[in-house]
């Protein structure tokens, strides 16, 4: 049976177009979703021969782990993430971004330790440097969080299926996401290298910039930010600066951001001599409540054993860092400079940007974690990592 | 939920103890560790926002049910 076209405007020549069996392949479909396999979303159906073709693309075995969680008693090896992302809609040739993926989750952390089964609903979002953005055909540009490409959809969903069919984080049952976040689908953009005025991600942080890496993070929400309206450096980064310091955000003592620059953006700031850690670190400074704000909504004071922010008449309340700090008045969301990374994505079209909100307080060197050339030798955990 | 089976497990009597909102992820955790037919108590959610009184009174209200786990005379 001829495949229907799906486009509007009449029907196009189909003379390439697959002979399927439409009523087979629904069949597959429903029996993956039956099972709870999915995302809600249908999947590609997984055969030996065909997963094959994703382990033939690493020398690592099967049987490695590429997570554990041992609160669950469960893991992820190489043979399950390349399940997940062959059903995910991967081609073969992205399996050693999504295995360096896997691997940055593991050092950044949070990931391990259950945080995708809380109530606060994160998400796992990666950011990929180097020549392999290029050589499967990730999207660094316009509409880079949104919809259209299939190397950014399919890699992100490579990690969401692996959560729910390794370590069985499904809703309502192990993942107790309150509302949950957009980006749980998927969430995997690439830095728009070519027309950033600044050095990469992954360069900014020791590989070479001829290195292919993945930068994993655990974030809360992407907010936008339009700011058309000014050329001034100082403005720009208050305004970027204000929407971090939200109170809505500041659920611990101090919070941590991703900013993505549109290259428009980027551009503004490196006019002004601003590179990568300026603005970090202006928005370290600037990224600030005053105490009464804070005060007014219940958040001037911190938990005593888990520094959440609370009132100051909770019985549990201890003063927070700011109080022992010289200028009390003056809280600081953002423990440093290092709390706060910089990358430039989007199309260069408008003065348009985003805070990536990341889930925990951060500072230091991020998990940068380089993609293993299939052709090459395997490494080391070592010689993979930037931070070692 | 897996500190209460664990607990259990290195021979520490305890009940675990989660707002009713819990329930079926408090049932995966059971049924993650081995244990499916693990015995909690559940109270009504929401309990952050309780005040003092309130608290005194789900202890009051549950303690009945953490006994009989327990496997003591209330």
């Amino acid at each position: 049976m001829e495949i229907t076209a799906v486009t509007s405007g009449g029907t196009p020549p189909q003379d390439d177009a697959p002979l399927a069996d439409p009523a087979e392949i629904r069949r597959a479909m429903e029996y993956y979703a039956d099972r709870g396999w999915t995302d809600g979303l249908p999947v590609v159906p997984v055969t030996e021969s065909y997963l094959a073709e994703f382990l033939a693309l690493t020398r690592r075995d099967p049987d490695d782990v590429v997570m554990a969680m041992p609160h669950l008693n469960r893991r992820c090896t190489v043979r399950l993430a390349a399940i997940n992302a062959a059903l995910a809609g991967c081609r073969p040739e992205y399996f050693p971004v999504v295995l360096a993926a896997w691997e940055s989750l593991v050092a950044e952390g949070y990931a391990p330790r259950a945080i995708w089964q809380s109530t606060t609903g994160t998400a796992p979002f990666l950011v990929v440097n180097g020549p392999v953005r290029e050589r499967i055909g990730l999207n660094s540009q316009g509409n880079v969080f949104g919809s259209g490409f299939r190397a950014n959809a399919t890699i992100g969903r490579a990690i969401r299926l692996g959560a729910i069919n390794a370590f069985g984080l499904r809703p309502h049952q192990l993942d107790q996401a309150t509302q949950g976040t957009p980006a749980k689908y998927t969430a995997c953009i690439a830095e728009n290298e070519e027309q950033s005025p600044w050095p990469p991600l992954h360069a900014q942080f020791g590989l070479d910039p001829s290195d292919s890496a993945v930068t994993a993070m655990v974030i809360r929400s992407c907010l936008h930010i339009e700011a058309r309206h000014t050329v001034v450096p100082e403005q720009l980064a208050l305004d970027i600066a204000g929407t971090v310091s939200r109170t809505g955000a500041l659920i611990h003592e101090t919070i941590s951001a991703l900013v993505v620059l549109s290259p428009e953006h980027a551009r503004l700031f490196a006019r002004a001599g601003w590179g990568k850690p300026d603005l970090s670190q202006f928005i370290y400074e600037h990224a600030v409540r005053s105490r009464a704000e804070l005060a007014a909504v219940g958040k001037d004071a911190i938990a005593r054993q888990t520094r959440w922010r609370l009132p100051a008449g909770h019985p549990d309340s201890v003063p927070d860092q700011a109080q022992a700090d010289g200028d009390p008045d003056t809280v600081r969301v953002l423990n440093s400079a290092g709390a706060v990374l910089v990358v430039v994505a989007g199309a260069d079209n408008a003065g348009v940007s985003a805070v990536v909100e990341t889930f925990g307080p951060r500072g230091g060197p991020p998990p940068v974690v380089r993609v293993a050339d299939p052709a090459g030798p395997a490494g080391t955990r070592q010689e993979r990592t930037a931070r070692g | 939920m897996a500190d209460g089976i664990l607990l259990e497990r290195a021979g520490v009597p305890a009940v675990s103890i989660c707002t009713d909102s819990f329930l079926a992820p408090a049932q995966a955790m059971a049924e993650a560790y081995g244990f499916p037919g693990y015995e909690f108590v559940t109270m009504p959610h929401p309990l952050a926002s309780l005040d003092d009184e309130q608290i005194q009174a789900r202890v009051t209200d549950v303690l009945p049910g953490v006994l009989r786990i327990l496997g003591l005379e209330s």
